[in-house]
């Protein structure tokens, strides 16, 4: 009868999430793939052959939201694997990334699978319902009829906001609880974040200093790096390397690279083979690429249209290429005086 | 047999330091990064997204507030990534200079206020870790790498309208230079 088939999309190896069917409709029928700076992901051909969905460039276009059926995307764990789980997306990350980034609360079992390879799709046998919140449930029931009466199904503090008269005792007690609430959530969403995205990344780069270090590998690395790092003629030639249109996309994921290499700067910098002034230049070097991966998604947060995502990729590219060596220098120049003897 | 102990030795040894790095990260930088992070959202959550929509309108007219004022304050109420969705209150051909902009404000400015961009802390802190290990205060770095940022990314965003106006010819397409308002 039609000419899409549901697939069925399994975590793979150290992944997370899963098993998804996507049913593709006559709607939604395309699905995005937002990798590697907009290469195809080695899954995408299956995925294409099996449900006849049609495959949609990220990075080189873009498409309304309620025609898509699919994303993937390649996100090392910070940002992207959130973005689409949140807006109900069904979303296959190619990385082995689980609940991880400042939207991991959206990362669900039910909408999101991860280090996915064509091995892991397969054609649904209709035994399960197809993933996806897209939005057409009806909302929620509207508000109560205001009279303002305790009852079982609301806290005091509830049936007394809904009161229209509210005395002052009852006005002030309510801000203070509103802003006790504010901060109490303030305080839940930076632990949050400390446990999901901050000591996984220091254990992460914990482990690595630590085999770098004792193994003698750092001194072998250090001579490379200090060389490049060293002086302000390194770091510029580092910033143009790093933000080589297309190559930039690719050490975008996660700024996983950039903290890395930063890290091991540091290191540097503390030994004393690199000097202190030189943290100002090198900040600007390591990041010359800085969110080159981003565009597309960056670009439909601001609701950009289709033309302008196509002309946004390669422009903020060019741009980067063209401004990071000179951010560097500015930042060199502004280097002088800082930890000076 | 010595042989085999040495090795397995050295192999705990390496994890042994890694575990001092990491322990030392969380008690010297963690508690620090917390209250301010707790004090940030407390803040963003109260002031809210209103007052940036607000500001937003007023911004795109002009180079300097657009690419230096607005995605500044978007990054400290905002954050990472939210801080971007402001540039829709911009003209679709501005998006990518804004963006350019605003994606660089996640980073300067994350040397004094690590909540904009937690989860990519480690580009500045990486560095910054240096500098405490010789014994040095980091905030004269911080405050430079802000205020070098807010130079540099100004640069960085008004260069990207060239690029864009250069992409544009070679795509055949011309980018709207005025504000719609869609529903």
């Amino acid at each position: 009868m039609s000419k899409y088939q549901s697939i069925r999309v399994e975590r793979g190896a150290g992944g997370f999430g899963g098993p998804l069917v996507i049913t593709p409709t006559e709607q939604r029928n395309k699905v995005m793939f937002i990798t590697g700076g907009g290469t195809e992901p080695e899954c995408l051909q299956k995925i294409v052959e099996l449900s006849g969905m049609i495959p949609v460039n990220g990075f080189k276009t873009n498409c309304p939201e309620e025609e898509l059926a699919l994303v993937i995307i390649d996100c090392g764990g910070t940002l992207r694997c959130g973005i689409y789980p949140k807006k109900g997306i069904p979303t296959i990350n190619i990385m082995p990334v689980g609940k991880s980034g400042p939207m991991a609360k959206f990362i669900t079992e039910d909408i999101y699978a991860s280090a996915v390879t064509s091995g892991q799709i397969s054609l649904a046998d209709g035994s399960q319902p197809a993933a996806g919140r897209f939005a057409d449930a009806g909302s929620d029931s509207g508000a109560g009829d205001g009279k303002t009466k305790f009852n079982a199904d609301m806290k005091v503090s509830e049936t007394l906001a809904r009161q229209e008269n509210k005395s002052l005792v009852t006005k002030v007690g309510l801000a203070a609880g509103k802003v006790v609430n504010t901060f109490y959530q303030a305080a839940r969403d930076a632990i949050q974040t400390c446990i999901t995205t901050l000591l996984p990344f220091m254990a992460f780069v914990s482990m690595l200093i630590g085999v770098i270090n004792g193994s003698g590998f750092g001194d072998a690395f250090a001579t490379i790096l200090t060389p490049l790092a060293g002086n302000i003629v390194g770091l510029v030639i580092l910033g143009v390397i790093c933000s080589i249109p297309g190559l930039s996309a690719l050490l975008g994921p996660g700024a996983v690279i950039a903290q890395i290499v930063g890290t091991l700067i540091g290191t540097e910098i503390g030994k004393g083979n690199i000097a202190p002034q030189l943290a100002l230049p090198a900040l600007f070097a390591i990041n010359c690429q800085g969110a080159c991966d981003f565009i597309p998604v960056g670009l439909g947060l601001a609701e950009a249209e289709t033309e302008t995502i196509e002309v946004g990729v390669v422009s903020v590219m060019y741009s980067r290429f063209f401004t990071g060596w000179i951010r560097v220098l500015l930042a060199y120049a502004a280097s002088f005086g800082l930890y000076s003897v | 047999m010595d042989f085999i102990v040495k090795l397995a030795s050295g192999f705990t040894g390496l994890f042994t330091l890694g575990g001092e790095q990491f322990m030392s990260w969380v008690s010297g930088i963690i508690p620090t990064i917390l209250m301010l992070l707790v004090l940030m959202n407390a803040i963003i959550a109260l002031a809210g997204e209103a007052t940036v929509s607000r500001l937003a309108r007023v911004c795109t007219s002009n180079p300097v507030l657009r690419y230096m004022v607005l995605p500044f304050v978007s990054a400290f109420m905002l954050g990472n990534p939210m801080a971007l969705s402001i540039g829709r209150f911009m003209p679709e051909f501005y998006k990518p200079c804004y963006y350019a902009s605003a994606t660089y404000h996640c980073h300067t400015n994350n040397g004094i206020f690590p909540h904009i961009n937690a989860s990519e802390l480690f580009i500045w802190l990486g560095i910054a870790n240096g500098i405490t290990a010789l014994g040095l205060d980091t905030t004269p770095l911080a405050v430079r790498y802000l205020l070098v940022g807010l130079v540099g990314n100004f640069i960085s965003g008004w260069a990207t309208e060239f690029t864009t106006r250069m992409v544009e010819k070679q795509q055949g397409v011309t980018l709207s230079r005025t504000f719609k308002l869609t529903e």
